[in-house]
């Protein structure tokens, strides 16, 4: 079956420009394979980028093996980044330009030189500058946050916004760094960097192999945020969000007041 | 206050030793005693202490429960909870765990202190729970509980040893100022796969939080902390249901690592 790839990209990608919930694709006459998916969202991006953003890295979803089991999925899924979705370290966000936003607590590598294709850990860190704590805002377009695989894939793998912290060198033995979500004080999620795939590094190693197969690279200067590492909080107005990082220090941003 | 009859505290504890000693669980007793309080619940739990070192058993420390805010909220309460270690229930990083000493087993990434002086004063603080522990040591806690299907209310674990099983020791020492104890990862992971990870500040917000709570509390209750004591704080991360056969590695950032392995 030929589809409008544009079409359903033109879908998912104003949804998120103007946040608004839509049903799910594969509800509504689109029931998409995953090959398909990440054609829409690479369709999706095209339109952003047509409207002036630049890329800046790629994210990383279902990194953790439970959430994998949970899902039912044996891989990893992947999104893009772009200048747009950053938010400064300290910065403010507004709910009104998200659906149904939550964070995640995650590490983030800066590549100081292109990575793709089938790599080994110790080959995809040569090419890392530096790690950092990270929040990825993370927002389903999808009614109920609800979707298959296949959705969140088009959807640009639910991602909207993304917070770095401070650069660290990769010398550092980040296998397994205690992490605490915390809102208003208080942790609400509390994790180790060991849920990501037992070292964040395969992160990197699985990006670089996944995004190999679709024909792309990786850039020098990209970000990869490697996958959350604790379930996802969702974000109320007035929010005071921030995430300690063994040895990292913190990374925060504040939601406005309604 | 105590509200149950010294029968009736007699007859609980009865039921859990028994239930110890034939690994077979009992039911739960919180739902047939309205009424009850935690003291009721320590009463139970003293009474097969006294039974315990009246047999020989030597007690070796202490373990605090019920660290984390959410096992709170779940059992609705709002201060953790305390066990008794006896040395025969130590074990070796990697030694034989035998199935037979288990009936439910669960499994706890947690960080061990051992005392150097003794928490004997009253009105104790911060300084003086840091002073007197000598060091640290990854611990595994291998929890279980008497009663049946782990369906425990606050009374059934607290009558129930705080739900105690076996534990094993890491055997590097650390000193706490090498430790960042907030922020320190824990990741409870076997096969290659981590099963559970967390953090120092999963416990109290601090596993030191953990030990003056307990110190203060064995001083109230006539049995204070001695030198030598092994205090396991409390899990780091969520527990893992432990199966026969396999080996369980518990790794905390800055303390190493440390393993259980289940016989088959």
């Amino acid at each position: 079956m030929t589809r409008d790839y544009h079409a359903i990209a033109a879908i998912v990608d104003d949804a998120a420009r103007f946040a608004n919930a839509i049903p799910q694709l594969s509800l509504n006459g689109n029931d998409l394979d995953l090959q398909e998916a990440y054609r829409v969202q690479a369709a999706s991006i095209a339109r952003r980028y047509q409207r002036g953003e630049v890329p800046t890295g790629i994210k990383m979803g279902f990194t953790s093996r439970a959430k994998q089991v949970q899902m039912g999925l044996s891989d990893m899924i992947w999104g893009r980044l772009t200048d747009a979705m950053r938010v400064e370290d300290g910065g403010e966000i507004r709910l009104q330009d998200y659906v149904h936003p939550r964070v995640e607590p995650e590490i983030a590598f800066l590549l100081k030189k292109p990575l793709t294709g089938k790599v080994t850990v110790l080959e995809a860190m040569a090419a890392v500058e530096a790690i950092a704590p990270a929040i990825e805002i993370i927002d389903s377009r999808y009614e109920g946050f609800k979707f298959n695989l296949p959705d969140v894939v088009a959807d640009n793998t639910s991602s909207s916004s993304y917070v770095v912290g401070a650069w660290h060198s990769p010398t550092i033995d980040f296998s397994n760094l205690g992490m605490s979500l915390e809102v208003n004080g208080i942790p609400v999620q509390i994790g180790s960097s060991a849920a990501i795939l037992n070292h964040p590094a395969r992160a990197l190693a699985a990006a670089s192999r996944l995004i190999g197969e679709e024909g792309m690279s990786m850039e020098a200067g990209w970000i990869l945020m490697a996958g959350g590492a604790t379930a996802a909080h969702a974000l109320k107005a007035g929010d005071d969000v921030r995430l300690q990082v063994e040895q990292m220090g913190l990374v925060g941003f504040s939601v406005a007041s309604a | 206050m105590s509200e149950l009859s010294a029968q009736k505290i007699e007859e609980v504890a009865q039921a859990l030793r028994q239930a110890g000693e034939t690994r077979e669980p009992c039911a739960p007793f919180q739902a047939d005693l309205p009424g009850f309080t935690v003291q009721d619940a320590y009463a139970v739990q003293e009474l097969n202490t006294a039974h315990g070192l009246a047999s020989g058993r030597r007690l070796a420390g202490r373990k605090i429960g019920l660290t984390s805010r959410s096992v709170q909220q779940q059992m609705g309460v709002h201060q953790p909870d305390f066990g008794m270690l006896f040395a025969d229930m130590a074990f070796c990083d990697g030694e034989p765990v035998p199935a037979s000493r288990l009936m439910q087993p669960r499994i706890e990434g947690e960080i061990a202190f051992v005392l150097g002086k003794a928490l004997d004063r009253e009105q104790l603080t911060l300084p003086d729970v840091i002073s007197a522990i000598d060091y640290a040591l990854p611990s595994i806690e291998i929890v279980d509980s008497r009663i049946a299907d782990w369906k425990i209310g606050i009374f059934d674990t607290i009558a129930d040893n705080a739900s105690s099983g076996l534990y094993v020791l890491g055997t590097r020492p650390v000193r706490l100022s090498a430790l960042d104890l907030t922020l320190c990862g824990m990741v409870v992971e076997s096969r290659g796969e981590p099963l559970s990870t967390g953090a120092g500040i999963a416990c109290l917000g601090n596993p030191l939080h953990a030990a003056l709570w307990l110190a203060r509390k064995m001083v109230e209750v006539g049995r204070p902390l001695a030198a030598g004591d092994t205090i396991l704080s409390g899990a780091l991360g969520p527990m893992v249901p432990a199966t026969a056969g396999e080996v369980y590695e518990v790794r905390i950032n800055g303390l190493g690592s440390v393993r259980a392995a289940i016989e088959a």
